[in-house]
């Protein structure tokens, strides 16, 4: 098992990417800060880049252009290659010495940690645009996967009046649940598969605390939208439709169900950590299979 | 019969088949065709002609457009009217002596509608009347006699109208709305749009480009009485409006590629307050996004005047008709402009009634002449302040650069405004005494301009209240982001001197790649809500103000401040050398007030920001930002949302206009590649829309740029 709340320091956090102007990770223009490091191993993740929970070097080929800035930097002979770039990535420590010269951004360091303060002075630059609706979502890997810091930065949200949204894979220490819940406006609630051995041969770890979780917050109060993906051949069967449905009814403080189809693109990024690509054209679900989900979840 | 949306959702129907059909065929370019086969009266036969004045020439033009002009009636057309010469459409008056057309017609202004409207062209004439008697013996008597001269055209292509309607039983209808309007004033709201269109075109058929102003404003208490009198149902009233706007692409033909087609200025004001401060949005309002909504029809440009108490249902539905694409509406936020108009000089009743040009600069309605000087302050930095890079400048510091330049600018303002004085004459030793100089006869547009008949002096001789001459900068980001990158490199990082860079520009970056890209890459430029950056933009546009406003009444006019490049970034490209920010020479950058393509990567509430941070109340010309969105991004409840929230922000932040265009990148080069499927697709180009495939190929590829980024 991972170990839970691996950092002690309260004050900062490790984050893959602070992006604004989304709209699609809750309601209204959101701020979605991407923290890093995921207790699950999705075989489709989507962000690759925020599975393992310490800084790592992404090289992006196609923005090379072979000038040797890297290498001249780099005290650990990671970058090497005559025709083409090749990395070292054994011997690669991520002290970010290379993405520092890379002129054109072909290499960055995926993880910079950042102070409460820093990340909440780019949330509060989008103020004006969030109006009554909009607000923050942290998103990641999994938020909560760095405990206390991640619910002392919704807190400080809350405390601006800043709305809160959470996507969670529902996976991490439970003890953190009822502070989670009080600085929390909304959930957004992955369940990745309500089938426990196919949860766990396709995101390496049992449904089980992700279950439990869920319906200890919604004792907690906690307002909660699930997001079943959509995985063509792994999850696409009436069984896990009648589930979720029952999972759906369960939930006192529902705030409804989104069903995410899977779609190829996240692949490319895992090419960016030098990994083989994990798309899979065959995942993406028929507008059939996502139809007769929607019919059957109904909702 | 569809009508195009970029988001391919189905347009809601709300309208009955025959103006749908109407509208299909106008757009398809039914009647733009057959306005093309005749394009102006011919002169040829004129006695006397050398031996007239211009405006004895313009005169006897006028008589005989309204005379021979081909009377068009459409199948089912509910308004009567039509604007039937091909010159018109290129900007002229459309009659020719010798081969050569007459001289060029007017735009950039909204007229006075709203007089014609209440108290009909009757009253005007005999202002007109009055005006004569009072000036008789004076050096106003012709352009007086002109006005009445227009006003007898007026009449006789009036007439020829009920004419050619009057024993047509199928337009009965039409023959007893027209029989009172314009000259009465309108006494419902059939009768309104009957007047505003008939009027309008008569405007166009003598070769001018109105823009149309607040419609909503014009037409609302009409509606409101009949709905009241239970004389018109809101559906029937929305075929009546609809017939309106569908007349208006009446120009549309394909044939004019450059900067597109549909381009006329005919633009339109929705929703704000009126002069008393009372919000005016009202069942009109929601019938024109109702139309622009079904029919997609983005020649009539139309924009909304928001403000912080601006209702949330409204703001949705602006919302709901902006995601189908074609950039046909935009935002004003309408307390700053009216704070602009009152830093200005305007009292506050009136800066409450602001319109634009018929492009987004803002004016007083029916009461001020306008135009505009454009210049490419980053030509300018180039060619003066680092003297197109020759090695011979060199600066202590940036902020001694930064003045330098400032000078620049004063000397490039300078030079418009002398250039302007060959158009007065000097009548006595105030700075105040001057007399305008006529260019062009222009008496059409005079009749519908406040303060033309009473002065006796037409649009362009100083006739109207408000007289503006406005200095427009352009090229505003790339010379602020040109400005920050030798700030950075050559005064903060020290990485290299002023000579060396220039020299490394002065060779377009050739041999230096990586010091090209660095520059490009690893500095945040404007657009990304970069605060160092931002405060040099919002410096840059302080001081070009001030220098602007320093030149106010010296000559009988006022000279505010504009931002724009509308697209002369084009034309601009060949004569830029290579930017201290890693462009290359010759390349097409940035529009109006909007990031150089590329360079923005925090999304669409960093450029509102960037652009948001300088005191644009100081730009009472203007300032236009152009926002890309993806159709995908604006999908759904939560794509609503977003825009909603867009249009909160850029209020409450302090932004002027904001022209939301939703396209795909992707779709525009499709349609570039097959043009005939995508007839009808319109993007904002920049004050106007423009069907894509009347676009050149620079003005395609450029377009396609500014949404490669999104």
């Amino acid at each position: 098992m991972h170990k839970m709340n691996m950092y002690n320091r309260d004050n900062r956090l490790r984050v893959t990417e602070i992006q604004r102007f989304c709209m699609h990770d809750g309601p209204g223009i959101r701020t979605t800060v991407f923290l890093k490091g995921c207790p699950l191993r999705c075989a489709w993740c989507h962000n690759p880049e925020t599975q393992k929970a310490t800084a790592e070097l992404l090289f992006e080929e196609r923005r090379c252009i072979g000038c040797g800035a890297c290498r001249e930097a780099c005290a650990y002979g990671v970058h090497g290659g005559i025709d083409r770039h090749e990395i070292d990535r054994q011997k690669c420590r991520a002290c970010g010495a290379c993405a520092d010269v890379c002129p054109t951004h072909a290499l960055t360091l995926c993880g910079k940690e950042m102070s409460l303060e820093e990340i909440l002075a780019e949330i509060e630059r989008d103020r004006a645009f969030y109006g009554e609706n909009g607000g923050v979502t942290l998103s990641g890997g999994e938020p909560f996967l760095q405990g206390r810091a991640a619910i002392e930065l919704l807190r400080l949200c809350r405390q601006r009046g800043v709305h809160t949204a959470v996507e969670t894979c529902g996976y991490f220490d439970e003890q953190l649940l009822a502070d989670a819940v009080s600085v929390t406006d909304l959930f957004l609630w992955d369940v990745k598969d309500t089938d426990g051995e196919r949860h766990r041969r396709y995101t390496g770890v049992s449904n089980e605390r992700i279950l439990q979780n869920l319906s200890r917050a919604d004792a907690f109060g906690a307002k909660i939208r699930l997001r079943c993906i959509l995985v063509a051949g792994v999850n696409t069967d009436a069984e896990h439709y009648r589930r979720i449905a029952s999972l759906a009814n369960s939930l006192s403080h529902l705030d409804g169900v989104d069903l995410i189809p899977y779609h190829a693109y996240g692949g490319s990024k895992a090419t960016l950590l030098g990994l083989a690509d994990n798309g899979r054209r065959d995942w993406i679900p028929t507008e059939e299979q996502i139809a007769e989900a929607r019919e059957m979840i109904g909702r | 019969m569809e009508f195009y949306a970029v988001n391919g959702k189905k347009r809601p129907i709300r309208l009955c088949d025959a103006t749908r059909r109407f509208a299909y065929e106008s757009l398809n370019r039914k009647y733009g065709l057959d306005t093309l086969e005749h394009r102006a009266v011919d002169l040829d036969g004129v006695e006397g002609y050398e031996s007239m004045t211009m405006l004895e020439r313009y005169d006897v033009a006028i008589e005989t457009i309204v005379r021979e002009a081909r009377i068009r009636i459409c199948e089912n057309e509910k308004l009567s009217g039509a604007a039937t010469f091909g010159a018109a459409i290129r900007h002229g008056v459309p009659a020719r002596y010798q081969g050569q057309t007459i001289c060029m017609s007017i735009s950039h202004l909204t007229v006075d509608f709203e007089t014609v409207l209440k108290k009909g062209i009757h009253h005007i004439r005999k202002n007109a009347e009055q005006s004569l008697e009072a000036h008789r013996g004076t050096d106003r008597e012709p352009f007086l006699k002109s006005c009445l001269k227009c006003l007898d055209a007026f009449d006789v292509w009036h007439g020829r109208y009920l004419d050619a309607l009057r024993d047509r039983p199928e337009y009965r209808a039409n023959y007893e709305n027209l029989k009172n309007v314009p000259h009465k004033p309108a006494t419902n709201f059939y009768e309104a749009v009957q007047s505003l269109w008939f009027t309008f075109a008569f405007l166009r058929l003598c070769g001018n480009w109105p823009g149309i102003g607040r419609i909503d404003y014009l037409l609302g208490d009409y509606l409101k009485k009949d709905l009241a009198d239970g004389r018109l149902t809101l559906d029937e009233a929305r075929e009546i409006l609809a017939h309106f706007f569908i007349k208006g692409c009446e120009w549309i033909n394909g044939k004019y590629i450059g900067s597109g087609d549909a381009q006329h200025y005919q633009n339109i004001l929705l929703c704000g307050v009126d002069e008393d401060g009372n919000e005016v949005t009202n069942e009109v309002t929601y019938l024109v996004l109702d139309i622009l909504e079904e029919l997609g029809i983005s020649d009539f440009p139309t924009s909304v005047r928001v403000n912080r108490n601006t209702d949330e249902t409204l703001l949705r539905r602006v919302a709901e008709v902006m995601r189908y694409g074609g950039g046909v509406l935009a935002v004003y936020n309408e307390e700053l402009v009216i704070d602009a108009l009152l830093r200005d000089g305007y009292e506050l009743r009136e800066a409450r009634k602001f319109a634009n040009d018929g492009c987004w600069e803002v004016q007083i309605p029916g009461k001020t002449f306008f135009t505009y000087y454009p210049f490419d302050s980053l030509r300018l930095l180039q060619q003066k302040t680092l003297r197109a890079y020759d090695g011979t400048v060199d600066f202590a510091d940036f902020e001694s650069l930064y003045r330098n330049y400032i000078a620049e600018i004063r000397g490039e303002v300078e030079r418009i405004f002398q250039s302007q004085q060959k158009y007065f004459e000097k009548i006595g030793d105030s700075p105040k005494d001057w007399k305008w100089v006529e260019q062009i006869p222009c008496t059409v547009v005079s009749l519908f301009e406040e303060g033309c008949i009473e002065k006796g002096a037409s649009y362009q001789e100083g006739g109207p209240v408000y007289n503006l001459k406005s200095p427009h900068i352009g090229g505003l980001a790339d010379t602020v982001n040109s400005l920050y990158a030798v700030k950075k490199l050559v005064y903060e990082e020290k990485k290299l001197s002023l000579r060396e860079l220039c020299e490394i520009l002065k060779k377009d970056w050739e041999g230096e790649e990586q010091l090209r890209q660095s520059v490009l890459n690893r500095y945040s430029y404007y657009g990304n809500d970069n605060d160092e950056i931002d405060a040099i933009a919002a410096r840059l546009l302080s001081d070009f103000a001030d220098i602007c406003v320093s030149f106010n009444d010296k000559c009988g006019y006022r000279f505010p401040a504009g931002v724009s490049t509308f697209g002369r970034q084009i034309e601009w490209a060949p004569h830029r050398g290579a930017t201290p920010y890693g462009r290359r020479a010759g390349e097409v950058l940035a529009a109006n007030c909007s990031p150089t393509p590329g360079t923005d990567t925090n999304g669409a509430t960093a450029i509102i920001r960037s652009y948001c941070k300088a005191d644009l109340t100081k730009l009472a010309s203007g300032a236009a930002l152009d926002i890309r969105l993806l159709p995908s991004s604006v999908e759904g409840e939560d794509g609503l949302q977003a825009l909603v929230g867009l249009m909160r922000g850029f209020v409450l932040l302090g932004g002027f206009f904001m022209q939301p265009d939703v396209a795909d990148a992707a779709v525009l080069r499709e349609a570039q590649e097959r043009p005939e499927d995508y007839r009808t697709l319109s993007v904002r180009v920049s004050g106007w829309n423009a069907r894509f495939v009347t676009l050149n190929k620079e003005w395609q590829d450029m377009v396609i740029a500014q949404n490669e980024h999104v």
